[in-house]
């Protein structure tokens, strides 16, 4: 059997992450969270993974073109219009039954087993509504698929689509009628077919975790990164304080006085301290320089950064590239969100910030504050509200 | 008839000790795992072998040679890149006719293989207790009906031993074969394919040794040192107490004060002692030092490695070239004494034992008193900083200061 | 250069061999063929890729034969001229990596024997040669053979009497013997065996190997047998991949961030504030140099130039930079003088040659290579590894910016040894250095602004380039990159020679790419800038982003962002490869495979 993998989305939502990266390629656990669905995809049995690429493709192509023991291939969707029409696009590779998930959403491989094994002819894996979803809400009978509702204006059903499908090669018919339409959305396709009265069978999902919108990276980091133990590399010094599964990579050196406590990740060529504090649920990148009395907690900072002298970072993204100055704070706490009219509250969100800035000394940014690419903000400053990309602020 | 070993694989779960050898090469009782084949196949009978090689194999041509050593003659025949068991057994199609496949990582009994050899068109299966980690066999009066693959709750405990008995009608099933889910070609599926046609044999094996893991390595040790004779070649100075089955390697020297309680096994010019106590099932290969205040127990000690002064070293397995400073010790049994854990990739292994010590690849230094913790993997030219105290997995090319 | 391979053993040779010239497809590229003694022998060729010469060779079987891949130096690209070439009685099969010097007069001599010829290529002489002197022995008459010709050559050969064996000779161009289990190989370079054994025996000057499928015998020059060391090879030659970019050269210029960070890793500490590098290097490095001479060709002798600068200024010795081809016959040799060697492949003629006269000459000599067991790393005293991956397209982009980064590392750590540079100075270098990565990208962002200029000179008669100081180098280097692949004619000058005769070319269709950094030669070369100008060509600035006067003298203005003067070469290089590789693409040239060009030059 063969898996149709969605990749060519920008990612609108996760700008500025995703000016310079599709969206699949963002990072959780120093792994774009595209592999996690390959690993997950490559060991249930698949032959081919079709990979539907289109913005930015050249990333994907490059970072995945070693990626062994699983064959895979790539079609180009040249201007995004739907999911259905991403689909569409890798027609011609496909000649049965097929699996098509999205490349954004981290899955785990006893779900993808069981949507393999289902015997139905058409089937959905689902998961319980605590979950927000760009997919839609749905409503089951039994386990038979009865609607889904995409956008709900109040919180209805239990459960949510996870775009996840099992189909027959038969569904491009209904998708050639639809797009030929104008309709270029999946989900609108399974309304379609529901109202042809197929059954399409739904099997709840184990774990599902969707990232929309930036913040999502910091909670799904922290689920990821419990999946990887203890592993050492590099050069670690004395007096060095290591708790916990903490995985340091090659070429890297702690300092001595370094406290790390894990589930923490440190990518490989880095320097760490000394006397830096790395707290839980931290991952670095390659090549990134932490400078003495950092205090970095539940965050992401990716590779080639630089972050200098008695800085705070918790809960928060700091973005490859980027060079932040001495005493930098980023304050963790609650904020409100406006994203595409809509108010998101958050509880416990810092600072995200953007490829390549420049940060200077003594910066402090409120919580929830979105700092785009490339933007310049001279010391002594106070960041209340979102710099887009390429600003200075002076 | 000629007896085909299968000696290409890499053995990634016996990281790191396979970092530098094949895992076909890695000692038990001081023997490479495949001359343990070699030999029980000579006794049965064999003298003609063809070893199919492919990672590392400089490691297993440098060590047989041509095998005038054993008597025998070796052949040799390069797998090239590792896709699977078919396709290595398909090198060999023009250097045979009739032949026996060994599979080089797991050991047979010298019996087995007569048997086997007695029987045309024959498999060897076993019966085992933990059958999910292994391909089952479903047989019928005796014959095979079918391989299956690996599955969660077998219905058998009876498993494919991975030895053989073929002729060259195998090699147009191998050209036949696909391949499997995991993008190799398995001989499992050409001999599916095969017992459609022909009638296959299923013969009982009574001995059978598989090792996956660093851990099994002790227990296969064990197993084999229980068989080893009392045969001491070296120096032996005064007031050493050797008790037990122990063989000593020539040009060894024994120094005063050495207490050792066999089954224990030492290598050639080795220096042990003075005043050093090593507990059974030992194995310490050749041209090693183990001194001053030194105990070793349940231990594998590859070649040319040094636990000099005041070690500790328990229920562990250290690869060559090593140098254990002065006071390293390795512990090997938890205080809460519960099961011990390994770190083998990434990804943590219950090692179902209560004393588990390290596992250390090859060139590894440490410094004075430096502490290993249980379970701890170091892998290859690491370097252990003094008073340093070390676990989890530390990968290769690794200081801890 | 050509590739070659022979194979004898027990697999079916075609499919080994059609497989090792696969691997062999980056040497040379303009016809390809193999011979097989299956009963008689076969040959079959054909121009083009290998892909077309596998459709045209039937089902075969034979497991002995010889393969070839050409880059022609003589003759025209034809079937009759790719090898395999057989002699007369078709029963021997040679193929060959060289030049034979003296090869017209043997022809001449032959023509008057009543030999005829069926192609132009001195190759065929030798098949000639070796079916002359054949009396029963293939060795012996491939002995006799090479004593007649003068040149460099890699030469393997079979004959359909004796189809048991190969043989192979060298002078010169490299041969390897890849030992494998009944089974043995002969190739022109080890990407082409490591599929099949990584065990190799590395033939010297004159010797002759003589290969069965269970043997393998050495000869040198004087018949006498001699043993060789095995060597293992430990790395693994991985295939490069377009990965959705147009073009290879493109693919790798937007891999310099990454390359960058491959050059410095490991090397530098930030927090320790040291340049790092193994014991051997420090060692070579240490020993009290009191000047260096840089060795090298292309694109590599430029990168040299630059580091003539780098190492100057932070060390305070002279260096003499040459090119190979000048040094190994005419060069200076200072028993005191470090020879730093910079080959991309590690295999290039002239300066493997310079290497060897240095080494003669008792200095110590270092080498920067980019690939790990090349016969650079072998015959020098340490050599430094560039680390960039594999480079394809065949003009260097991502190895050039790596040699310098190298040269920047050596020069630091030496001036660090003479206390020349404080520790001060070495971490404001290191700081500089971590920065370059990101610098990079942000020129790679906006690549849109040169590809606007591109289209602007993009029908330019002849293109100039000029700089100062280190900045010289980089406009002789811009010029290469962008005649290599445009096919534009293009030269690079100092900025004070312009008046001392270039001037006379410049018209209105001549455009100039002048570099300007703020140094201590920013106002001079305002003042060129505005020379030019009056005399007709538009000129487009590559400048420092701070720089607010450059726009009211040049027509354009590239930025880059500003770093310290030794470093700016890094990015000021990448907007010169930009411009080369969008001028091409935008008239349509052959990027990755420019004509008349190969990427590792091993004749001379």
């Amino acid at each position: 059997m063969k898996a149709v993998i969605l990749a060519a989305g920008e990612g609108k939502r996760l700008r500025p992450f995703t000016e310079t990266m599709p969206k699949v390629m963002l990072p959780v656990a120093n792994k774009p969270v595209l592999e996690y669905v390959f690993d997950s995809v490559k060991n249930c049995g698949i032959e081919e993974i079709i990979v539907v690429v289109g913005y930015k493709k050249e990333v994907i192509m490059e970072y995945f073109k070693d990626y062994k023991d699983i064959k895979i291939s790539y079609v180009i969707q040249d201007k995004q219009l739907g999911t259905a029409h991403a689909l569409q696009q890798a027609k011609n590779k496909i000649n049965d039954t097929f699996i098509v998930l999205s490349g954004d959403n981290i899955i785990d491989q006893n779900s993808i087993s069981n949507l393999i094994n289902d015997k139905s002819e058409y089937s959905i894996l689902i998961k319980e509504h605590s979950h927000q979803s760009k997919y839609g809400v749905v409503f089951i009978e039994k386990t038979i698929l009865k609607e889904i509702v995409e956008k709900p204006k109040e919180e209805l059903g239990k459960f949510i689509s996870t775009g996840i499908y099992k189909l027959p090669y038969a569904v491009f018919n209904e998708i050639e009628e639809l797009t030929s339409q104008g309709i270029y959305t999946l989900s609108s396709v399974i309304q379609s077919i529901i109202e042809k009265n197929k059954n399409i069978n739904t099997i709840i999902a184990d774990l599902w975790m969707d990232i929309v919108y930036p913040w999502d990276l910091i909670s799904v980091n922290e689920i990821m990164i419990n999946h990887f133990p203890s592993s050492t590399s590099g050069i670690i010094e004395k007096g060095v304080n290591i708790k916990g599964a903490v995985s340091i990579g090659k070429d890297t050196t702690i300092y001595s006085g370094c406290y790390i406590v894990g589930p923490v990740i440190i990518g490989s060529g880095c320097e760490i301290g000394p006397n830096a504090c790395i707290f839980p649920s931290t991952t670095i990148g390659d090549n990134s320089v932490i400078r003495p009395f950092c205090e970095i907690r539940n965050s992401i900072i990716m590779n080639d950064c630089h972050i200098s002298s008695n800085s705070h970072l918790s809960h928060s993204i700091v973005t490859k590239g980027n060079i932040i100055g001495n005493n930098f704070s980023s304050i963790t706490g609650e904020s409100t969100i406006d994203t595409e009219g809509e108010f998101k509250k958050l509880n416990n969100i810092g600072t995200m910030i953007g490829e390549d800035c420049t940060i200077g000394s003594n910066v402090i940014v409120e919580p929830g504050v979105i700092i785009g690419r490339r933007c310049k903000i001279d010391h002594l400053k106070r960041i209340n509200k979102n710099i887009p990309s390429e600003s200075k602020v002076m | 008839m000629k007896c085909v070993i299968l000696a290409a694989g890499e053995g990634k779960r016996m990281h790191p000790l396979t970092f530098t050898r094949p895992k076909v090469m890695l000692q038990i009782a001081k023997r490479p795992i495949i001359e343990w084949n070699l030999l029980n196949a000579i006794d049965a009978g064999l003298k003609e072998f063809v070893f199919v090689v492919g990672y590392k194999s400089e490691m297993v041509r440098d060590f047989f040679g041509n095998g005038e050593q054993w008597n025998v003659s070796i052949d040799y025949v390069n797998q090239g890149k590792a896709l699977g068991t078919a396709h290595a057994i398909g090198m060999v199609e023009r250097f045979v006719d009739d032949f026996i496949v060994l599979c080089g990582d797991t050991i047979f009994g010298a019996n087995d293989i007569k048997n086997i050899i007695k029987t045309d068109n024959s498999i060897g299966i076993f019966e085992v207790e933990n059958a999910e980690e292994y391909g089952i066999v479903e047989t019928k009066d005796g014959f095979l009906v079918k391989i299956y693959e690996k599955m969660k709750k077998p219905f058998s405990n009876i498993i494919n031993a991975g030895m053989y008995h073929f002729n060259k009608e195998i090699f147009n099933y191998i050209k036949k074969t696909n391949k499997s889910p995991r993008g190799e070609y398995e001989i499992t599926d050409s001999i599916n394919q095969l017992s459609k046609e022909k009638k296959i044999k299923g013969i009982f094996l009574k001995e059978w040794r598989d090792v996956v893991y660093p851990w099994h390595l002790l227990d296969a040790n064990e197993e084999i040192l229980k068989k080893i004779d009392r045969k001491i070649e070296g120096i032996l100075e005064e007031n050493i107490i050797i008790k037990g089955n122990v063989t000593i390697g020539k040009d060894t020297i024994i120094r005063s004060g050495s207490y050792i309680t066999g089954p224990v096994i030492i290598g050639k010019n080795c220096k042990i002692g003075p005043n050093c106590y090593i507990r059974p099932h030992t194995a310490i290969g050749n041209n090693c030092h183990i001194g001053n205040a030194c105990e070793i127990k349940n231990s594998i000690v590859m070649d040319n490695t040094n636990v000099p002064h005041q070690n500790y070293v328990g229920d562990s397995v250290i690869g060559s070239n090593c140098n254990l400073g002065a006071g390293t010790k390795i512990a090997n049994l938890r205080l809460d004494k519960k099961n011990i854990n390994i770190i083998l990739n990434g990804k943590k292994i219950d090692t179902k034992r209560r004393k588990f010590g390290a596992v250390i690849g090859d060139n590894v230094q440490t410094g004075i008193n430096s502490t290993i913790n249980v379970g701890t993997t170091i892998g290859n030219n690491c370097f252990i900083g003094q008073s340093s105290s070390v676990k989890g997995e530390i990968n290769s090319y690794s200081k801890i200061l | 250069m050509c590739g070659i391979i022979g194979y004898n053993g027990f697999r079916e040779a075609k499919n080994v061999l059609i497989d090792c010239l696969k691997r062999l497809d980056y040497r040379g590229y303009d016809s390809a063929g193999i011979g097989i003694i299956d009963d008689k022998l076969q040959v079959f060729k054909e121009v083009g890729e290998i892909t077309h010469l596998e459709k045209e060779i039937p089902t075969i079987r034979g497991d002995i034969g010889i393969g070839h891949t050409r880059w022609a130096t003589h003759g025209a690209v034809t079937k009759e001229n790719a090898h395999p070439q057989i002699s007369p009685n078709k029963k021997f099969a040679v193929i060959h990596n060289g030049i034979i010097e003296n090869f017209k007069k043997i022809k001449e001599d032959l023509e008057k024997k009543g030999h005829t010829f069926t192609s132009q290529t001195d190759t065929e002489v030798i098949a000639h040669l070796i079916e002359d002197h054949y009396n029963g022995s293939l060795e012996e008459a491939v002995f006799e053979t090479i004593k007649n010709i003068q040149g460099a050559y890699a030469i393997v050969v079979m004959c359909e009497d004796e189809p048991e064996k190969l043989i192979g000779a060298r002078r010169e161009s490299p041969l390897i013997v890849g030992v494998g289990d009944n089974e043995n190989f002969i190739a022109s370079d080890i990407p082409a065996l490591l599929k099949y054994t990584n065990r190799v025996i590395y033939l010297d000057e004159g010797e002759l190997c003589v290969v069965t499928k269970n043997s393998i015998n050495i000869y040198d020059k004087n018949k006498k047998e001699i043993e060789k060391k095995k060597d293992i090879i430990t790395w693994d030659y991985k295939d490069a991949e377009k990965s959705g970019f147009p073009h290879f050269m493109l693919k790798e210029i937007f891999d310099q961030p990454n390359t960058i960070n491959q050059a410095l890793r490991g090397r530098i500490s930030e927090i320790d504030q040291t340049i790092n590098f193994s014991e051997k290097i420090e060692k070579l490095l240490s020993n009290d140099i009191e000047s260096i001479n840089i060795v090298a060709c292309g694109t590599s002798y430029y990168s040299g130039l630059v580091g003539k600068y780098v190492i100057e200024q932070t060390c305070r010795i002279p260096v003499i930079v040459e090119l190979a081809s000048e040094y190994r016959f005419f060069g200076t040799r200072n028993k005191s003088s470090l020879v730093i060697a910079i080959t991309q492949s590690g295999e290039t003629s002239d300066t493997l040659a310079a290497l060897r006269e240095a080494n003669k000459s008792g200095c110590k000599t270092l080498a920067i290579t980019n690939v790990i067991g090349s016969t650079a790393t072998r015959i020098t005293n340490g050599y430094i590894l560039t680390q960039s991956g594999p480079e394809i397209g065949v003009a260097a982009t991502k190895t050039f910016t790596s040699q310098i980064i190298v040269l920047l590392l050596a020069a630091l750590k030496i001036a660090s040894i003479k206390k020349t540079l404080s520790s001060n100075d070495i971490y404001y270098y290191i700081l500089r250095l971590k920065e370059l990565s990101r610098q990079i990208r942000l020129i790679l962002d906006e690549s849109n602004k040169i590809i606007k200029i591109s289209e602007k000179i993009k029908d330019s008669n002849s293109i100039f380039f000029i700089g100062r100081g280190i900045n010289f180098p980089l406009s002789l280097e811009g010029a290469l990159k962008l005649k290599e692949i445009s096919y534009i004619h293009a030269e690079g000058f100092a900025a004070g020679e312009l008046k001392h005769g270039p001037f006379a070319l410049l018209t209105k269709k001549t455009p100039v790419v002048a570099i300007v950094t703020k140094d201590s030669t920013y106002n001079k070369l305002l003042a060129n800038i505005g020379e030019i100008k009056a005399r007709g060509p538009q000129v487009i600035a590559i400048a420092d982003e701070n720089d607010s006067e450059i726009e009211k003298h040049a027509d354009y203005v590239v930025r880059y962002p500003s770093n310290s003067t030794l470093l700016s070469c890094i990015p000021i290089t990448v907007i010169l490869q930009l411009l080369a590789y969008h001028v091409a693409d935008l008239r349509n040239c052959p990027i990755d495979k420019p004509r008349n060009l190969a990427k590792s030059v091993t004749v001379e």
